[in-house]
């Protein structure tokens, strides 16, 4: 591959997507209308092809020494953007192995729900704008994957959030969207600011912002760490901070949940596949920084198993399908923080976390997206119904989505040889290797490896519960699906077929082969260091884990019907709890959105009463002298005369008193 | 010589301030004007004073130009006065205060001259006597009308 093709390939990765949609957001309305999705899924597929040939070709031809100086990455021609004083922000565009692999995973399953979203979306008047959005979208992720640098991250890293925002509002006349657009954006500006603030630092700091100035200077990164002991920690929890936010992790994991008001194509693309896993992709490219922050590792471990945990714990009484769905991505997403926190235990590590929690990105995407894609075919030939009480049974009914369904739940139950359960493993697996005892942090990697088994066996059963209240038991239907709920079309089970595929295969293909392993050490900062054979030990107890899990849930919703409503009885409180979130929503209520609001309240009134007072006083000021001068002017030529004379009596009075000296 | 010039310029105060006070106490047009004239010859005569003391001729060249102004002004007074009264059947100040500010509260001090309504049929202006021989117009058949 010559080097004007890899410019080429590079640069088409974002353009492609960026032309759709501005061609989709201009012509859309008056000329593409129910045409729309064709530029999306060309341009898409476009940057999937372009990303192909980047993974296969050119990141592995290029170059790797960083001893001689080479950045280990495919890097295009680099445009200057901004240029104040020091700070000097060039865009360039930068892929290396990490970036690869994350961009074919981005554009193939935003292709395949493009796809999808052209059988969901029809006839809807809003179709247009939909696809304008998904491509927008789709040029921000890659963006954001191919930026070089921490300012150009944020920026993509907004843009992303900005197109979060207008997918869940997409059906903005819809009061509750348009709230959980809304709470999204707000929620997700807080980890923002943290992000910003640690860019700052890190300009403070290293005085560049690009990763290369940042990452691959060794020498300058231990002076740092030995002169400002602290410092790099900041940084470190400021970024972990706006991974939190966009990854949806405790404690700002309440926006994704609502999150859901979106249409399904794109909670399986947005939250479920690419955009939330963004955080997992920022603070995995971060690790050159991450190691020397190990306290900064134990909070982002820490945080991401007990997000698994709580989510796992919230979805187990969830009534809502997609809202199963949606705790399970934090949950699942808690579990890549985990494994990229497993990095603090030792420098042996490191390469085996940052590859695990990568790993289950990469094969986490897949299933998820094939599971919320599967739900939305469920919404779509249930008259839009998700509430898992109203239906059931659907196994007859729907016996595609049934299989793509259970392909991808056994797949994020970790049924052995499933891709899940390789990924899975995985974690487990480098969690096990941070818990040595011998180790500094042993114990504390002891206690997350338990909340991470225990999280496992959770997720295979909330997701078979889920399973089976859909497709098994007695048929019935909401009346919202009329008398004859059918099968998707062909658009739309044709995507779901691929995506079964992937959530079937593909960990196997690539996990336990070392194929993903290898390919991801060429990234920077990570060493490809010495073989992991298959962890036994983990594999066995994630195996454990997922059959007691759909044992528990077929006994629970299968087997013995009414084992759920007495075990809720007998643990009504723990019951409850889970019911409604651990309270989460009413505790920001209560002490922030409230006090926020009443905060407001009285900024409203000081606006309207004191400083609106104030400018209309301004305002009134001349009116009533204008007033008073008014009646002099009254048009009676003797009065206009009298003051002149009063005027000129009173100059000659002056004139006379300076003549006649002091 | 001192004494003298004293007396003339008491004589001109006396003369502007009575036009002044005539000026604004008056509202009859014409007697508001005979007032101002009256101001500007109590100037004049200070001229002329100063004019004698100085011993040259500046000062009563100014009078005379005074005068001079004064005589035009009058004429374009008067002749605005007629066509005032015409308008308006009246002399009154009060008739014209179209120039002051709308909707100011009415001044119950002064009671209102009755305003005769404005003239709808053009006003008949003064025929000249002819003088001399009228000239011939000469005469063309009209034209036919098609």
């Amino acid at each position: 591959m010559s080097e004007s093709a890899r410019q080429i390939a590079l640069w088409l990765i974002p353009a492609a997507p960026l032309a759709a949609s501005v061609l989709i957001a201009l012509t859309g309305v008056r000329w593409l209308r129910q045409r729309s999705h064709w530029p999306c899924i060309l341009a898409v597929a476009v940057s999937l092809a372009a990303s192909l040939a980047v993974l296969f070709v050119a990141v592995p031809m290029t170059p790797y020494d960083l001893d001689q100086g080479y950045d280990p990455a495919v890097v295009s021609a680099q445009y200057e953007w901004i240029r104040i004083g020091d700070l000097n922000v060039s865009i360039r565009l930068t892929a290396d192995a990490m970036g690869a692999v994350m961009l074919s995973m981005v554009t193939l399953v935003s292709l395949l729900v493009a796809i999808y979203s052209a059988g969901y979306m029809r006839g809807d008047p809003g179709y247009p704008r939909f696809f304008a959005e998904v491509s927008l979208f789709v040029f921000a992720m890659c963006m954001l994957v191919l930026a070089s640098n921490f300012l150009v991250l944020f920026v993509f890293w907004e843009g992303v959030g900005l197109c979060s925002y207008l997918l869940i509002g997409f059906w903005f006349q819809r009061p509750s969207a348009a709230a959980a657009a809304r709470k999204a954006f707000l929620v997700n500006r807080i980890g923002d600011f943290g992000f910003l603030l640690g860019v700052f630092l890190i300009w403070v700091t290293f005085g560049t912002l690009n990763y290369q100035g940042v990452f691959d200077n060794q020498n300058f990164l231990q002076l740092v760490a030995r002169e400002h002991p602290g410092r790099l920690e900041l940084i470190c929890l400021l970024l972990f901070l706006g991974a939190v936010g966009k990854s949806a992790q405790f404690p700002l994991h309440v926006w994704l949940p609502d999150a859901m008001e979106g249409p399904s194509p794109v909670s399986a693309l947005i939250h479920a596949a690419t955009m939330v896993t963004a955080g997992v992709y920022m603070v995995a490219r971060c690790t050159p920084l991450f190691v020397y922050a190990p306290s900064a590792q134990l909070v982002v471990a820490g945080i991401g198993a007990f997000t698994a945990l709580m989510a796992a714990l919230i979805a187990l009484t969830q009534n809502d399908l997609k809202r199963v769905l949606a705790y399970s991505t934090i949950s699942q997403l808690g579990y890549m923080f985990l494994a990229l926190g497993c990095a603090a235990a030792n420098s042996h590590v490191v390469t085996l976390a940052v590859t695990a929690a990568m790993f289950h990105l990469f094969t986490h995407a897949f299933f998820k997206a094939l599971l919320f894609l599967s739900a939305g075919s469920v919404m779509h030939s249930m008259g839009d119904v998700i509430d898992m009480r109203r239906f059931g049974g659907l196994r007859r009914v729907l016996p595609l989505t049934h299989l793509t369904f259970l392909c991808g739940a056994a797949a994020l139950a970790g049924v052995p040889l499933l891709s899940g359960f390789w990924s899975k493993d995985e974690i487990l697996a480098a969690v096990a290797a941070a818990s040595h005892a011998g180790d500094p942090y042993g114990n504390y990697f002891l206690v997350l490896q338990i909340m991470a088994v225990a999280t496992a066996l959770l997720t295979a059963f909330y997701t078979f519960r889920a399973y089976f209240l859909t497709f098994w038991g007695v048929e019935r239907f909401p009346e919202e699906a009329g008398h004859h709920p059918h099968e998707s079309p062909l658009v739309m089970s044709v995507p779901l077929l691929v995506l079964a595929v992937f959530a079937v295969g593909i960990g196997a293909i690539v996990g336990p082969t070392g194929l993903f392993g290898h390919y991801l050490a060429e990234t920077r900062g990570l060493t490809s260091g010495e073989e992991h054979g298959l962890a036994w030990g983990p594999m066995l107890l994630g195996t454990a884990a997922a059959v007691l899990g759909i044992a528990g849930a077929w006994l629970a919703y299968v087997g013995s019907p009414g084992l759920p409503r007495r075990a809720a009885s007998v643990w009504r409180t723990a019951y409850e709890w889970s019911l409604n979130k651990f309270y989460w929503d009413e505790i920001y209520q209560a002490f922030v959105v409230r006090p926020g609001e009443l905060l407001a309240e009285v900024c409203r009134l000081l606006d309207q009463y004191v400083v609106d007072g104030l400018v209309d006083g301004m305002g009134r000021l001349p009116v009533m002298v204008g007033r008073l001068l008014r009646s002099t002017q009254n048009g009676l030529v003797q009065s206009y005369a009298l003051m002149m004379v009063l005027g000129l009596a009173a100059l000659l009075l002056a004139v006379l008193k300076a003549w006649a000296g002091p | 010589m001192i004494a003298e010039l004293h007396n003339y310029l008491v004589v001109g105060a006396a003369l502007f301030v009575l036009g002044a006070i005539g000026f604004l106490t008056r509202r009859n047009l014409i007697v508001m004007a005979l007032s101002a004239e009256l101001m500007l010859h109590g100037v004049s005569l200070n001229l002329v004073a100063f004019s004698q003391l100085h011993g040259n001729n500046e000062g009563q060249a100014f009078a005379i130009f005074i005068i001079t102004v004064a005589a035009c002004e009058a004429g374009i007074a008067l002749a605005l006065f007629v066509a005032l009264y015409r308008r308006r059947g009246t002399l009154d100040a009060i008739a014209w205060r179209e120039l002051g500010e709308e909707g100011l509260p009415p001044d119950t001090s002064l009671e209102e001259p009755s305003i005769a309504p404005l003239a709808t049929t053009p006003l008949e202006f003064p025929h000249l006597t002819p003088a001399g021989r009228v000239p011939e117009v000469p005469k063309r058949r009209a034209p036919d009308r098609v």
